[in-house]
């Protein structure tokens, strides 16, 4: 797969305002500590078995630092490495070289349970279609990030009033199954956010959705950002990639 | 796409067939095997050296015959012996009789200390005179002695212990005290010249035993001090005809040919027989000849001493007459009966103090016993003595030192009598003298297994002319004479008869008893009790002696036509396995049954251990009785053949029905599995219009091509095996999967959902914990957990059933012959059917496994995607698991303690805790899996 990874597309939103711009140059400064989300090229490959000879390279060299309040969306053909890239944000999966570096600390130096923790703190990760837990309500799916610091009963107002901020106070107690897609991604979003997180990682928000469905995703995003959170999204969703501050589209 | 390409396709209804046709063939063919292997093993192993014991008629039995060999009936005839051996079917008559009891006295015990008075030619000049191998009277050693030249006093202790390997019993204990010294010679001047005799020294007392021991006496040699009498041995003779006995035993009988040349009958006169002996000895005999055993008609009779002994007494004692026979006997080599004699000799002063232990000796009877022909003296010798009478040479003198002749007896016991605190003419005090009863190997039993006393008399002996004749008056008492031919291994006879033998009057072994528990009830060491002398002479040991049924008549006395024979074994002439030649024994037992003889079958019998309580087995000094405990012992079992192999058919059918029950279970599961790919396929259909009868037909078409496989791969199966069972498994299979594929089409209608407001459900627990969110997970997956549930306890139960196979074989082995050898000829198919069975209850976990796998592996990266620590996530897989081994766990254990009862009852518990381990051992498995 030919990837033109460092194309970086700076870009003016509807406003006409020039900040994205100016912004998007300083992507490529050198990280402080206070970046919440750094990928220093980064490079992700599958397969190949010993040697890597049949490896295949989804992602060469990619960088991107992510400023707070900044919502950076990564676009691209299906099969691109959209979601490669979000994971190894995310530390669900490490890259095969490179550095990511939350708040300027690299995953390399950090155990699996450190990850996890630190993962809880900063990062919210929204998966393609919710991917909600079935058989449990969506206030309880909002919570569940609050359980392994056993803070359920703490963070239970917190979850309903993200509920509402999503539109969704009158649907807390309905289970995935009887929610529709973009009500299931706004639940998706809530829980993201349920620990005060730092960078919200998004994968196709607003795939399979209705206009309306989507725009109202769209702008809950664009609303976390206000609050200085950093998105990372990715997309092939005009609308998104028209909002998003700055953007990277993968070949 | 056909059905056919559609079956094709669709892997898991093909999978589903796959596992049924290889359950199918699995089953069948195991079962095949197994039930062939059991036949071949019950019919090879039920046919012993006879197939049928005829009795005289007498009361009826029960299925348990008891293997106590004086039980037998008699009455038997030699013209219905010979009406038995004409008969068409008869391969074989051997007739067996219970002769009588033989008590046999062993030697006189003796203690003998060295008091050595040297050569003197007036009482050793002509014994050595003109023998080389006696030593020159000029080289014999100075006068020694064990004992001071002034008397001292001791304190003799004899006493007799016999043990069961159990407990041992005191038989006697008796003590004499006296004093005893130095021997001299005294010179007395007669009136032919200077006699020489042995006395004791000045104040002397000597010891003396009470009556019938005697008291001490001194000689040249040493001084003899005569001891209290050794416990009687009581053995059994039983007479066979040597000829058929041989054609039963084969080889292992050859032993007997000396009994087929016997003298006949007219050449057994025991006056004729000990005059030629006499003759023999009187005309010379060389050394060589007197060790080989001299000549008597054709036979060398090497252990000529008992007959001559006995010959020579009779006729002192006036007991020979012209009617006394000498009886030929092979005698039982060897003896394992437990007696051991000892004395304890202590120096003691005036006032009986012990002043010095001198020691104890001791004599045990030794395993080079033989009845009949006593080859070990009980003499004992005073600690530091020297045998000096070799000096003498080897005077060839048979006479001296040998034997006690046996007395014939139909008295099974007989008890020597002591007097407490007599004071004997010279002195010697019997301090103690435990009287107790004699009582002699092979007794009767006391009482039954129920309790009831048994009839200790001997049955009517049959004109006994010979020695039974006055025998109450006394006046003309005559003695048969045991002429011994040679010896018999008891463990070959045994080896080569096989259990049979051990059915009453069929050999020569009544069997071992083990004690198992003790008169408390509580369990002990299984010990197998030895021969011993004990207070009810429960323990046993085989025939002592084997006449010829001319012995048994002179024993008996005869008649012509005399009904003496207490016994027949018949072997029929077909030769094969037992069910080849059932049809012809029981026709030849008819036949026999027409004789108005009892005839047994004993084809198809099997030895099978019967625990047996045992009261009044010792006796205290007060006469007190105390119960042995519960002893085991091997009784025949009839038709055993037919029990054991209904029994494991049943357990063969049991087997297969649990393997169906398996297959069922995965057939449900790999359904569920199909519905679940296909529910879409079908909401695509109805999409395109397809009715709900269309949809229908076109799954059952895919199950119609399965069963099709089914149906042909039942119908191969069932003409290759030609049984009734094939056809029953092949078609329950079959229902068992037109079950399954009209649940998969009914499971696949349309449904509509209904998107109601939610009801909060008060129920449910608040997720805050890995172990809630585990909960909640298998609450909301119901049907999956149940179903992972049921799987992971038939896998339990399946463990469950194996152990118990495994367990219950080795216990099988061990209960009874046959039915050891027959669950072991079906161990290993059986094991392959209780493996079957722990696959596919393994195969079950992954089936129902996978049915959440997908649903597992999405929302653990879910958790893992909010920040869930790997720690955390092992949690959750491992509460799940847990959570479905606790639904499990009394599957597993109730099913395995199911399967246990049906196929193994005594390892059932056993089964039991195998499913739990199996269920528990699962759940981290599991855990490990899913990770």
């Amino acid at each position: 797969m030919t990837n033109d990874l460092n194309l970086r597309r700076a870009r003016g939103n509807d406003d006409g305002e020039g900040s994205l711009q100016t912004r998007a140059n300083t992507l490529v400064k050198a990280a402080d500590h206070g970046t919440p989300l750094e990928l220093n090229n980064i490079t992700i490959r599958y397969g190949g078995g010993k040697g890597g000879a049949d490896a295949v390279s989804v992602v060469e060299g990619f960088d991107l630092t992510l400023h707070a309040g900044e919502m950076h969306c990564v676009a691209g053909r299906s099969g691109s490495g959209k979601t490669s890239i979000l994971t190894v944000g995310a530390g669900l999966t490490l890259p095969t070289s490179g550095r990511v570096l939350w708040e300027g600390e690299s995953l390399e130096s950090m155990g699996d349970d450190e990850i996890a923790d630190r993962r809880r703190a900063l990062i919210g990760y929204v998966d393609q279609g919710g991917a909600l837990i079935d058989g449990m309500s969506a206030l309880e799916n909002v919570l569940l990030p609050a359980v392994p610091d056993g803070e359920v009963d703490q963070r239970r107002d917190m979850a309903k009033d993200l509920l509402d901020l999503v539109g969704l106070g009158r649907r807390m107690r309905h289970r995935p199954a009887q929610l529709s897609g973009g009500e299931r991604q706004r639940v998706a979003i809530a829980r993201a956010l349920i620990l005060g997180t730092r960078v919200l990682v998004v994968d196709e928000p607003t795939a399979s959705l209705d206009r309306a469905s989507a725009n109202r995703i769209i702008s809950i995003l664009k609303d976390t950002t206000s609050d200085g959170i950093a998105v990372l999204v990715a997309s092939h969703d005009h609308e998104l990639v028209r909002l998003s501050d700055t953007l990277t589209e993968l070949i | 796409m056909n059905a056919v390409q559609r079956f094709i396709r669709s892997k898991v209804l093909l999978l589903t067939a796959a596992i049924l046709i290889a359950a199918m063939c699995l089953s069948v063919l195991v079962q095949t095997q197994s039930q062939a292997a059991l036949n071949r093993t019950v019919d090879e192993n039920s046919r012993g050296l006879y197939d049928i014991l005829v009795q005289a008629k007498a009361g009826s039995g029960g299925a348990l015959m008891q293997p106590e060999i004086a039980t037998g009936q008699g009455g038997i005839s030699f013209d219905q012996l010979q009406g038995i051996r004409d008969l068409q079917g008869t391969s074989v008559a051997a007739p067996i009789s219970l002769v009588s009891r033989v008590t046999q006295n062993l030697e006189a015990p003796r203690l003998e200390a060295m008091d050595y008075l040297g050569f003197n030619s007036g009482l050793v000049g002509t014994a050595t005179a003109g023998d080389p191998s006696a030593t020159d009277p000029g080289k014999w050693p100075a006068a020694e002695s064990v004992l001071d030249e002034t008397p001292k006093k001791y304190r003799l202790t004899a006493s007799a212990t016999s043990s069961d390997g159990s407990s041992e019993q005191t038989l006697f204990k008796s003590s004499a005290e006296g004093t005893l010294g130095k021997g001299r010679l005294v010179e007395e001047q007669t009136d032919g010249g200077t006699s020489v005799r042995i006395a004791g020294p000045a104040g002397e007392t000597g010891i003396k035993f009470p009556a019938p021991a005697g008291g001490s006496e001194h000689n040249l040699f040493n001084l003899t001090v005569a001891l209290p009498m050794a416990p009687e041995v009581t053995e059994s003779v039983v007479a066979v005809d040597p000829v058929a006995e041989r054609a039963l035993l084969g080889t292992a009988g050859d032993f007997l040919a000396p009994l087929e040349k016997a003298p006949p009958a007219d050449a057994r006169n025991a006056a004729a027989v000990g005059q030629h002996f006499e003759s023999l000895f009187t005309s010379g005999i060389s050394m060589k000849e007197l060790e080989e055993g001299p000549d008597f008609l054709g036979v060398k009779l090497k252990y000529w001493a008992p007959l001559m002994t006995q010959y020579q007494q009779a006729k002192i004692s006036g007991q020979l007459t012209e009617d006394s026979q000498a009886i030929p006997l092979i005698v039982r080599s060897g003896t394992s009966l437990d007696l051991k004699y000892s004395v304890k000799i202590e120096e003691i002063d005036d006032a009986g103090n012990v002043v010095k232990d001198v020691g104890t000796v001791d004599r045990s009877l030794g395993k080079d016993y033989l009845p009949f022909v006593s080859k070990s003296p009980f003499a004992l010798s005073w600690p530091g003595s020297t045998d000096h009478s070799k000096l003498l040479g080897n005077p060839a003198s048979f006479g001296r030192g040998l034997y006690t002749p046996a007395t014939w007896s139909t008295n099974f016991a007989s008890a020597p009598k002591y007097a407490d605190g007599s004071t004997a003419a010279n002195g010697a005090v019997d301090k103690t003298a435990t009287a107790g009863e004699w009582v002699t190997v092979n007794r009767l039993p006391e009482k039954t297994a129920a309790g009831e006393p048994v009839d200790q008399t001997q049955r009517n002996p049959v004109d006994e002319r010979s020695y039974r004749e006055n025998l109450d008056t006394g006046e003309k008492l005559a003695s048969p004479l045991a002429m011994v031919y040679g010896t018999f291994d008891p463990a070959a006879v045994q080896e080569a008869a096989g259990d049979v033998n051990r059915l009453p009057l069929g050999g020569y072994d009544p069997t071992p008893l083990t004690l198992t528990k003790d008169a408390q009830g509580k369990d002990v060491q299984d010990t197998t009790l030895k021969p011993s002398l004990s207070a009810t002479g429960l323990a046993s040991q085989s025939a002592g002696a084997i006449t010829d049924y001319y012995g048994l008549a002179a024993a008996r006395g005869y008649e012509k036509n005399a009904s003496v024979i207490d016994a027949v074994r018949v072997r029929a002439a077909t030769p094969g396995s037992w069910k080849q030649v059932q049809p012809d024994v029981e026709k030849l037992a008819n036949e026999i049954r027409d004789m108005g003889l009892e005839a047994t079958i004993v084809a198809g019998s099997a030895r099978e251990d019967a625990n047996i309580f045992v009261p009044g087995y010792s006796k205290d000094g007060a006469g007190k009785e105390s119960a042995l405990g519960t002893v085991q012992q091997s009784w025949v079992r009839q038709d055993a053949a037919d029990a054991v192999s209904g029994s494991l058919t049943a357990t063969n059918i049991t087997l297969l029905f649990l393997t169906l029950c398996g297959a069922a279970l995965l057939t449900g599961a790999s359904t569920v599995s199909y519905v679940r790919q296909r529910r879409r396929e079908a909401g695509t259909l109805r999409a395109m219009g397809w009715t709900q009868r269309r949809i229908r037909s076109w799954v059952l078409e895919e199950f119609a091509v399965g069963a099709g496989l089914l149906a042909l791969a039942g119908i191969i199966l069932s003409l290759l095996s030609w049984n009734l069972a094939t056809v029953i498994v092949s078609a329950s299979v079959l229902v068992l999967y037109a079950a399954a594929a009209f649940f998969a089409a009914q499971q696949l209608r349309h449904r509509e959902e209904i998107d109601q407001e939610p009801q909060h459900d008060e129920r449910l627990i608040a997720v805050d914990s890995p172990l809630t969110f585990a909960n909640r997970q298998l609450t909301t997956n119901r049907f999956n957990a149940i179903s992972l549930a049921v799987a992971v306890g038939v896998f339990g139960a399946a463990v469950g059933g194996l152990i118990a196979l495994l367990i219950d074989i080795p216990r099988a082995a061990g209960a009874s012959a046959l039915s050891g050898m027959a669950a072991a000829s079906v161990a290993l198919p059986s094991i392959i059917l209780g493996l079957a069975g722990v696959a596919v209850g393994l195969l079950l976990t992954l089936v129902t496994g996978r049915f959440e796998l997908q649903a597992k592996r999405q929302y653990l990266g879910t958790l893992e995607a909010m920040g869930w620590n790997p720690d955390m996530l092992g949690q959750v897989r491992f509460f799940e698991n847990v959570l479905v081994g606790a639904v499990a766990v009394p599957l597993g254990v109730l099913g395995a303690l199911g399967v246990g009862l049906l196929l193994a009852p005594y390892a059932a518990l056993w089964a039991a805790v195998a499913g739990l381990v199996a269920v528990l051992c699962w759940i981290p498995i599991a855990t490990k899996v899913v990770q």
